[in-house]
C-alpha cells in the first residue's frame, strides 16, 4: 500500500474534500499508517460525520487523519495545493490505467474535486474491513478532537488498534477464506509401518524470472529488422540535438514504495536415512530374497484378502526398498518385519520364548563349558598332557635361558620324559606319585558307591559311570551317567533307577549306545545323544532277563563266519544267577545262553576243602558268576570268574564245558583282566585280599600279590606297558610296575579314611587313571615320574628270591624263572 | 527343557569365579540377571556394540562365516559372551590361578 508514514505530513496541512462519488469506483486513501481502507458501504452516516468534519477543516494545522466513507473520495492536499494524495501501487481495475495519468495532471494544477477512481484488489479485502470501522469511530470522534495537535494522530492510531468487531458486517466478505484446521487423523500403529509408495515426477516449469535478452543473433531471422531498428536509432539520436522535434522534458517518476513480503510456511520436515552396506549385509539380502520369494508370497495372499496383484507388487518391492529405508546395519530385519507381519509378541512372551529357545539352551551349555575350562584349565592341560609353558622371569640374565627354554617346551612332547628319565636315573629325587588333578562328582553322586566305569569307543572324552551298591543290604537307588572331561561339574547325562547299577559299558559299533545293568538282574539299553531318561531296550520284560545281579557288561564284536556276517555285535552278561548269556539286538533283546555256570566238583586232589562241599545238599547248582574277559586276540575265548574262586576259560563254541579251571583264589574272583600286550597273560583280583597273575597254560597261579589285608575290588593292566597294573582295595589304589619290583607296589594312594576305592579304569591317551570311590566321586589322578620303559633287558633276577607267597613249592622255581623270561620277551612289545 | 535350562543357568550362576551372569534381549532391555541395572543395562549396551562389530568383521571376510562365541580376557576378568540374533548371553568370570 503506497502509504506514506503519517509523520511525513505532519507539517503539511491537510484539507480534507470529499466529492460526489460515482457508484461503482471506490477509493479509500488514508494516511493512516500501514492501512488502507476499502470496501463498499452503504452507510450514510460517514457522510454525515464528514460534513461535520469539513466545516472545522480548514482551520485545521494539525495533520488530521480522516476516514471517508465508502463513497467519498479524500483527497491530501498540501499547503499549496497540490494533491498528494497517495495512490496505491497494484490496479488491477483496466480502468485505473486511464485514471492515473489524469490524476497526475490534476494533482499538477492542484484541482480540489479531483476524483480517483481506483479500485481495490480483492485481496486487500481483509485489512480493510476491520480498519473501516475504525475509521468510522474515529471520525465520530475526530469532531471533537480535531484541534488537538499531534497527540491525536497517535490516539486515533491507538483506536485503530482496537479491534472493530462492530462494523464488520458491513462489509462484504470477500474470499474470507479460513482455513480450519482438519481433524487429525488418528494414525495407527500398522499406518506406520506401512510401506508408502513416494513417487516423485517433475512438476511443471515455473518461471520465476524471465530476462529477455537484448542480443540477437546475426543469423536469426529477425536480424535485418534489429539492424534497421539499430540504424534508426541511431540517425534519431544524431539528429536530436538541435531538432525542433525534440524537446528535454522532466519527469517525475514514482517511486514505488517497496513492500516486503514475507510468507511463511509450515516447517519442512527433513530425515536422514542411511545404510552401511557391507560384504555380508549383501549376502543376507541375497540369501533372504531367494528363501523369501516362495513362502513370502503365500503368506501375503493368505494374510490380506485384498486384491492379489497390489500385494505382490509390494512385495516385489519391498526388498529394494527396505535398503532405503533402514538406517541399521542390517537390512534383514525390516524384510522379515514385513513378510511376516502377523506375529507381534509383547515384551514378556518375547523373553519367555528366548529363555525357552534351543538356541539359547546350546549357548547356555557351551557357555557352562567355558566357564570349565577356565576353572579346570591347569588340570585338564596335565590330562590333556599339555606341555607346561613357563613364564619368562623379570631378570635380563635369565631371559635368555628361559627364552631358551620356552622354545624348547614347545617342541618337545615327547623329549620332556627324556629329560625326566635322565633326571630320574641320575638324581632321582622325585619319586612316582600320582597326582590327583579333580574328581567327577556333583550333588546327585554323593553318598553313592561307584560300581563301574567305561569309557567311550569313539569319543576319549565321554565316560559313563554306574552307582550302585554292592552288598543286598545296602541297596539305595541307582545312577548312571555321562560324564565329559569338559565338564567335571555336572554329568551330560543322568539314568535314575530305583536299582543300583552295577555295570555299564558303552558299544562298540553305535558308540551312541550305553548298556546298563542293574542289581535286579535287568539289563537297559540307554541312547546318549538324546536327552530322554527312557531307555531305549529293556530286559525285565524278558524271560530270560538275568535273577540275579548283573555284575558285568560288555559289547562284543564277534566274527561270525559261519553266517556269512562281517562283525556283529552282541552284548555279554553275567550275573549271579550263574549264566552268562549273550543279547542281541534285533527286534527287543534276544537272550542266548552262553554258559552256565556250574559248581564245579574239584577234580583234582588237590582242593581238599572241595570234597566236603561235595557231600553237602547244594542248593544250586549254579555258581554265581562275577566277571568276564574276553581273549584280546580271539573273542571265541574267555574267561570267566565265580563266586567260588574259579576262573574258568570256556568258549562261546561250547556252552556246557570248561575248556579249563585255573584254581587260585579262595574268594569269590572280582575281576580278570587279560595282558593287552601279553596275551597269554591275565590278572585277577578276588575278596581274598590277592592279586594273581597267570598265564593261559598254567593252571596255577603265576604271580600272586597281597599287599593288605582288605579286599581288592578291581584291577586294570595299563594301555602304555606290559608291566604296570593298578589295583583298587578298600583302602588304597596300588600301582604295580613289576619291571622295578614285585614285592612293592610302586605308587601307594591311600584313601582318605571312611572312604574305600571300589573301580579303577586306565585313561587310554593319556597318563592318568580314573579311580571309583565308595563317596560317589571319580577322582582322575595324573602317573607322575613313572620311570619310562628301558628295553626289555635285563632284569633283576636276583631281587626276586621268591614271587608269591603261598600256594607255590620250589619245584616250579625254575620254571618260574623260565616263564618269567618268557615274560620279559613279550615286554617288547610294549610301548611308552 | 525349560526346568533345563532354569537348572543350566543357576548352575552358571553359582560356579566358582563368577562374578555375574546376564541373559538381555536385543533391544538392550534384561531378561535374567545377577547383577544390579544399572550395571546391566551398561554391559549389555557396550558388549552388543561390541559383538556386532567382531560380528561384522567375521562376515565380511566370509559371508558365510558367523560369530558364534565372544571372550573377552581382562586383568581382572574374563568376559564370555554368546551373541545370538535376539538375546545376548553374557557371563562374568574371575577365575583365580
Amino acid at each position: 500500500m503506497p502509504i506514506s508514514p503519517a509523520n511525513s505530513r505532519k507539517q503539511q496541512n491537510l484539507w480534507l474534500s470529499t466529492g460526489p462519488q460515482p457508484k461503482k469506483s471506490i477509493s479509500f486513501i488514508s494516511t493512516i499508517k500501514g492501512t488502507q481502507t476499502k470496501g463498499y458501504s452503504g452507510a450514510n452516516q460517514s457522510r454525515m460525520a464528514l460534513s461535520k468534519t469539513l466545516t472545522i477543516a480548514p482551520e485545521i494545522k494539525a495533520e488530521k487523519m480522516s476516514i471517508s466513507t465508502p463513497r467519498t473520495v479524500i483527497q491530501v492536499i498540501d499547503a499549496h495545493g497540490v494533491d498528494v494524495t497517495p495512490r496505491p501501487l497494484y490496479h488491477p481495475d483496466p480502468h485505473t490505467g486511464t485514471a492515473k495519468p489524469n490524476k497526475l495532471l490534476t494533482s499538477r494544477e492542484g484541482s480540489f474535486a479531483a476524483e480517483f477512481i481506483s479500485s481495490y484488489s480483492l485481496y486487500q479485502n481483509t485489512l480493510n474491513p476491520s480498519m473501516l470501522g475504525h475509521f468510522t469511530r474515529s471520525v465520530l470522534g475526530s469532531s471533537i478532537v480535531s484541534k488537538s495537535s499531534v497527540s491525536t494522530t497517535e490516539s486515533i492510531a491507538e483506536d485503530l488498534e482496537e479491534p472493530s468487531y462492530k462494523r464488520e458486517k458491513l462489509t462484504s466478505f470477500t474470499d474470507l477464506r479460513v482455513v480450519r484446521a482438519t481433524p487429525g487423523k488418528i494414525v495407527t500403529k500398522e499406518d506406520l509401518e506401512k510401506t508408502i509408495e513416494i513417487i516423485l515426477t517433475e512438476t511443471e516449469t515455473l518461471r520465476f524470472f524471465n530476462l529477455p535478452t537484448v542480443m540477437v543473433s546475426v543469423e536469426s531471422e529477425e536480424a535485418m529488422k534489429v539492424r534497421r531498428r539499430n540504424k534508426n536509432y541511431e540517425t534519431l539520436c544524431r539528429n536530436r540535438l538541435g531538432n525542433d522535434l525534440y524537446a528535454e522534458r522532466m519527469m517525475q517518476t514514482i517511486n514505488g514504495a517497496p513492500k516486503n513480503k514475507d510468507v511463511q510456511c509450515d516447517k519442512i520436515v527433513k530425515e536422514d536415512k542411511g545404510i552401511m552396506s557391507t560384504a555380508w549385509d549383501l549376502h543376507d539380502s541375497y540369501i533372504a530374497m531367494e528363501l523369501s520369494s516362495l513362502p513370502a508370497k503365500q503368506s501375503i495372499l493368505d494374510s490380506c484378502g485384498k486384491a492379489n496383484v497390489p500385494s505382490k507388487d509390494r512385495e516385489q518391492r519391498v526388498p529394494g526398498s527396505t535398503t532405503e529405508k533402514d538406517s541399521e546395519a542390517s537390512s534383514l530385519m525390516d524384510i522379515e518385519n514385513v513378510i511376516l507381519t502377523k506375529v507381534r509378541d509383547d515384551e514378556v512372551d518375547h523373553s519367555e520364548t528366548i529363555l525357552k529357545s534351543d538356541k539359547f539352551h546350546q549357548d547356555l551349555f557351551f557357555m557352562e563349558r567355558v566357564l570349565m575350562e577356565n576353572i579346570f584349565q591347569p588340570k585338564l592341560a596335565a590330562y590333556r598332557q599339555l606341555p607346561i609353558l613357563k613364564e619368562p622371569e623379570p631378570e635380563k640374565p635369565e631371559d635368555f635361558q628361559e627364552g631358551e627354554k620356552l622354545e624348547k617346551t614347545e617342541e618337545e612332547g615327547q623329549k620332556e620324559e627324556e629329560e625326566e628319565i635322565e633326571i630320574s636315573t641320575g638324581q632321582s629325587t622325585i619319586p612316582a606319585n600320582l597326582e590327583r588333578l579333580w574328581s567327577f562328582s556333583c550333588d546327585l553322586t554323593k553318598g553313592l558307591n561307584v560300581s563301574s566305569l567305561a569309557w567311550n569307543r569313539t569319543n576319549p572324552d565321554l565316560l559313563a559311570v554306574g552307582y550302585g551298591h554292592f552288598g543286598f543290604r545296602e541297596q539305595k537307588r541307582g545312577l548312571a551317567c555321562c560324564w565329559s572331561i569338559k565338564n567335571p561339574m555336572w554329568p551330560e547325562r543322568i539314568y535314575q533307577s530305583p536299582y543300583g547299577v552295577t555295570a555299564v559299558d558303552f558299544s562298540i559299533g553305535a558308540p551312541n549306545l550305553l548298556a546298563v545293568g542293574y542289581h535286579n538282574g535287568t539289563i537297559a539299553i540307554y541312547n546318549v545323544q538324546s536327552n530322554s531318561n527312557v531307555p531305549v531296550l529293556d530286559s525285565s520284560e524278558s524271560p530270560q532277563k538275568h535273577l540275579g545281579p548283573v555284575w558285568q557288561l560288555q559289547w562284543i564284536e564277534q566274527d561270525r563266519g559261519t553266517t556269512g556276517d562281517d562283525k556283529r555285535e552282541i552284548l555279554v552278561s553275567i550275573s549271579a544267577d550263574g549264566r552268562i548269556s549273550k543279547w542281541v539286538i534285533r527286534k527287543g533283546l534276544d537272550c542266548h545262553d552262553l554258559m552256565r555256570l556250574k559248581r564245579t566238583t574239584s577234580s583234582s586232589s588237590k582242593k581238599g576243602g572241595e570234597k566236603e562241599k561235595k557231600g553237602e545238599a547244594l542248593i544250586s547248582r549254579q555258581a554265581p558268576g562275577m566277571c568276564f574277559a574276553f581273549h584280546p586276540k580271539d573273542t571265541n575265548i574267555y574267561l570267566a570268574g565265580t563266586e567260588e574262586g574259579h576262573i574258568h576259560k570256556c568258549s562261546c563254541s561250547y556252552n556246557e564245558q570248561y575248556l579249563e579251571t585255573y584254581r587260585g583264589h579262595k574268594g569269590p574272583v572280582y575281576k580278570i583282566a587279560w595282558n593287552p600286550f601279553c596275551h597269554d597273560v591275565f590278572l585277577s583280583c578276588s575278596a581274598d585280599w590277592g592279586v594273581i597273575i597267570w598265564q593261559q597254560e598254567n593252571p596255577k597261579p603265576f604271580l600272586s600279590f597281597y599287599p593288605t589285608t582288605y579286599v581288592v575290588y578291581d584291577v586294570a593292566w595299563s594301555p602304555k606297558s606290559a608291566y604296570i597294573f593298578a589295583a583298587a582295595n578298600e583302602s588304597r589304589v596300588e600301582i604295580w610296575h613289576l619291571h622295578i619290583s614285585t614285592l612293592d607296589p610302586l605308587i601307594v594312594h591311600v584313601a582318605n579314611p571312611g572312604i574305600k576305592f571300589t573301580t579303577v579304569l586306565f585313561a587310554k591317551q593319556t597318563d592318568c587313571l580314573l579311580v571309583g570311590d565308595s563317596d560317589g566321586q571319580v577322582g582322575v589322578y595324573e602317573l607322575r615320574n613313572m620311570p619310562a620303559a628301558l628295553d626289555s633287558g635285563r632284569v633283576r633276577l636276583k631281587n626276586q628270591n621268591y614271587m608269591s607267597f603261598n600256594n607255590f613249592s620250589y619245584n616250579f622255581v625254575s620254571y618260574k624263572e623260565f616263564t618269567f623270561l618268557r615274560y620279559l620277551k613279550c615286554g617288547a612289545m610294549e610301548r611308552t | 527343557m525349560q526346568a533345563e535350562v532354569e537348572e543350566t543357568l543357576k548352575r552358571i550362576q553359582s560356579h566358582k569365579g563368577v562374578m555375574g551372569t546376564m541373559v538381555v534381549n536385543a533391544e538392550g532391555i534384561p531378561i535374567r540377571t545377577t547383577l544390579d541395572n544399572s550395571t546391566t543395562v551398561q554391559y549389555a549396551g557396550l558388549l552388543h556394540q561390541l559383538t556386532m562389530k567382531a560380528k561384522s568383521t567375521v562376515r565380511d571376510i566370509d559371508p558365510q562365516n558367523d560369530l558364534t562365541f565372544l571372550r573377552i580376557r581382562s586383568k581382572k576378568h574374563e568376559i564370555m559372551v554368546a551373541p545370538d540374533k535376539e538375546y545376548l548371553l553374557i557371563v562374568i568370570q574371575n577365575p583365580c590361578e
